[in-house]
């Protein structure tokens, strides 16, 4: 199940069982005999084995190792053209040849934080509320329906975006938003704008409802795997129902909790399909929560396809790929230093 | 894990590795791992190499014949395209045409690379492009015309009649200089009608498309700001408005957007019957686009009657805003490409069959493949295209030899 590490203890026995404690009275395995030439033979095997998984485990390097030397090679026009312009500029103009990437590094960071900011709350209230407040009749049902919307393919996420969401946000949402916290000054900005529907904000918001599964379930594991000895010491400390989550069961599944979180946010930094339908694909920088935008993702989406071969738009497309590639690293690398400091923080789990 | 031998130790397979670990893992260690490493690198080396084209075998079958076996021809390219070649390819028996309809810029990419035997794209080839895929030959093998659609709830047409918009209008409104309907530009071309204050939510495909390169060079001849800020191409840098993906995206944007505007395939505006705009043409009408005004436009056009060779440049060709009254101004050509001699550009494994084959089907194409046109509410080539595909068909070779075509299909 997940990430869930081995714990000797279950909250729900009988969900996900552990470790039987001592032997079966049977054993299933077959008794063999241990004749030299069954010896020689099992050598044989297992330096063939070990051979192979080593080459696997390799291979992910060399894969790795190729994507980046083909994507370079393919961004070279543009990397002999532009050399570090392209990560500091903001003009996108394939007629004229002219490329820079700031307004889609900030499309992605920005969809992505949005997502994040609504999503992990969100994810956080159903994990809780599944561990250790639903009746146990509920909670196994709700689980596998969570799960079930953590595996709907993004496309279709994106349609229902285009066709339910875009129009509720243009005509419900974003004015009210505009009227009510788009008034409190310093804020008109963040709000201003023609409410279109497809935009940064609804683009986050189909991100977060995408996200929201998958940061659910992973929390749930974790929260599962919290042992029953820590809610039951807070409780017989005489903790509430909330001291107990808050102090005994979230502290101990922080670094599972973050690990759920980083999950989340991979996949909104890389989600193309929903964001393609939905931010309205404008090659500038967003102005306010209402501008149209563009990510990485959906811009190599939109454009891969008109980029002749060789050319330096085509090389400025690949390029962008890279940057995403190297976004996509960076976030891992602070998200691992930042669960190596929870972890010596909290000294939990 | 579980259960026991008599003499205690664990049953099975799990006693190895415990034996394998002491004899094999301090002395071998590193010896194995270098292996390992030589082969990755080598491994990436080659994948690399592969990647880059290093390694291209070539053989040789020639052969002939009046009207050749049907062997199996791949082409790819243009989504707009793809109804009537589907049309194509299902009714033509004298080859197996694939065709896969992955989008104009990968269809030139996939000719260049030589990995489809012709590639359609809605745009022509850039010079560059030409340059970097020697021996190519383009040739139009259909056009059509790009429909201004738009969503103007509360207002009330007559019969017959539609919003009228003209060349230098619609660059104000996709530069953003005209932000209102009832701007006056916009209001003088209407004046039966009484045009909303509201402002004007431009749409415009955020994909590379043919109908984006026709579109914004029908812009660039009405506007010099639209000609020197923007310039055409199946992809430009938008000063304004909200990009949508794909025909299907552009139109259930404006559908569901009150107050908006954008293009489309006329092809896919009446398939779908959506409502369109009136654009000026020269003559100062504002024409309704048809299949048959469009046809007409082509035939009347000053670059239909002298195209460049197959083997030219066609990125300047313009068969926009022809001279006559019925005229529809926004009219386009959509590409084929392949390359004059098969065997010098694919190596002798393409065999002069294949190389029959090729040419037949591109004839076909052109010739009884045009009837298929109409109904598809593609527009029929005009009689002088015809003959400029012919020329460029006959300059084809096969390793220097004229290349035998034959009506097979």
């Amino acid at each position: 199940m997940g990430i869930a590490p081995n714990v000797g203890m279950n909250p729900f026995p009988g969900e996900d069982a552990g470790v039987p404690a001592g032997p079966p009275p049977h054993s299933p395995v077959p008794q063999l005999e241990a004749t030299p030439r069954r010896e020689r033979i099992g050598r044989w095997f297992n330096s063939i084995f070990r051979l192979l998984v080593t080459v696997l485990g390799f291979g992910i390097l060399a894969l790795a190792a190729l994507f980046i030397i083909v994507l370079a090679q393919g961004a070279w026009p543009s990397l002999l053209k532009f050399g570090p312009n392209f990560l500091s500029t903001s003009t996108w103009d394939p007629v004229h040849s002219i490329f820079g990437v700031v307004p889609f590094v900030i499309g992605t960071l920005l969809t992505s934080a949005i997502a994040l900011l609504i999503a992990v709350p969100v994810s956080l209230g159903v994990a809780i509320f599944l561990t250790e407040q639903s009746p146990t009749w509920l909670s196994g049902p709700l689980g596998l329906v969570v799960q079930l919307l953590a595996a709907v393919p993004s496309v279709v996420y994106g349609f229902w975006g285009f066709i339910v969401l875009v129009p509720y946000m243009r005509l419900s949402v974003e004015p009210g938003l505009q009227g009510s916290v788009g008034k409190v000054p310093g804020l008109g900005g963040v709000f201003g704008g023609t409410p279109v529907g497809t935009d940064i904000l609804t683009s986050s918001v189909i991100l977060a409802i995408m996200i929201i599964p998958t940061i659910s379930s992973v929390c749930r594991d974790s929260l599962l795997a919290v042992p029953r000895h820590q809610r039951e010491a807070a409780l017989s400390l005489g903790a509430t129902k909330w001291e107990t989550t808050n102090f005994a069961v979230l502290r101990y599944a922080s670094s599972g909790i973050i690990g759920a979180i980083i999950l989340g946010l991979g996949r909104a930094l890389g989600e193309t399909m929903a964001v393609t339908m939905t931010i309205g694909n404008a090659d500038v920088i967003p102005k306010s929560l209402f501008s149209q935008g563009q990510t990485i993702a959906s811009l190599i989406a939109n454009e891969f396809t008109s980029a002749g071969p060789g050319s330096i738009y085509q090389g400025a497309i690949i390029e962008a790929a890279l940057v995403l590639f190297a976004i996509t690293i960076l976030v891992n690398v602070i998200a691992r230093l930042l669960v190596g400091r929870v972890l010596r923080v909290e000294g939990g789990s | 894990m579980s259960g026991t031998t008599p003499n205690g130790a664990p049953p099975g397979a799990s006693d190895l590795p415990q034996e394998m670990k002491g004899r094999q893992q301090s002395s071998s260690k590193m010896a194995y791992m270098a292996v390992i490493a030589v082969v990755v690198i080598v491994v990436i080396i080659v994948l690399a190499g592969w990647q880059l084209g290093w390694f291209k075998s070539n053989s040789s079958t020639p052969a002939t014949a009046s009207c050749p076996a049907p062997v199996s021809l791949t082409g790819a390219g243009s989504t707009f395209v793809f109804p009537l070649m589907y049309q194509w390819y299902t009714t033509y028996t004298g080859s197996t045409v694939n065709y896969e309809s992955v989008g104009s810029g990968t269809g030139i990419s996939d000719i260049s690379a030589k990995t489809v035997d012709f590639g359609a794209s809605d745009a022509p080839l850039t010079p560059a492009q030409k340059t970097n895929a020697s021996g190519i030959l383009q040739m139009p093998e259909s056009a059509g015309a790009v429909a201004i659609i738009f969503n103007l709830p509360n207002v009330n047409f007559a019969a017959g009649k539609s919003l009228n918009v003209n060349g230098s209008v619609l660059a104000q409104i996709f530069l953003g200089t005209i932000m209102n309907w009832n701007n006056t530009p916009l209001q003088t071309l209407n004046p039966g009608l009484t045009l909303p204050i509201d402002p004007i939510s431009v749409q415009h495909r955020s994909d590379g498309s043919g109908t984006t390169y026709a579109f914004t060079q029908f812009l660039s001849s009405a506007s010099t700001q639209w000609a020197t800020q923007v310039g055409y191409s199946t992809t430009v840098n938008w000063p304004v408005g909200t990009g949508d993906k794909g025909s299907s995206g552009i139109a259930g944007a404006v559908e569901t957007t009150q107050y908006s505007i954008a293009y489309v395939d006329l092809n896919y505006a009446l398939n779908n019957e959506i409502h369109f705009a009136a654009v000026e043409n020269p003559t100062g009408a504002f024409i309704l686009p048809s299949v048959n005004d469009t046809a007409s436009a082509i035939a009347d056009s000053k670059d239909s009657t002298n195209l460049p060779l197959g083997t030219g440049n066609w990125s300047g060709v313009d068969v926009e805003n022809a001279p006559g009254a019925k005229d529809y101004p926004i009219a386009t050509f959509t590409y084929l490409m392949f390359y004059q001699n098969p065997y010098a550009a694919y190596g002798s494994s393409y065999t002069l069959q294949k190389a029959e084959n090729l040419v037949n089907f591109l004839n076909w194409t052109i010739h009884a493949g045009q009837s298929y046109s109409e109904g598809l509410y593609y527009v029929t080539l005009p009689s002088s295209v015809v003959a400029a595909d012919v020329v460029t068909l006959d300059s084809m070779n096969y390793n220097g030899a004229a290349i035998p075509q034959a009506a097979c299909g």
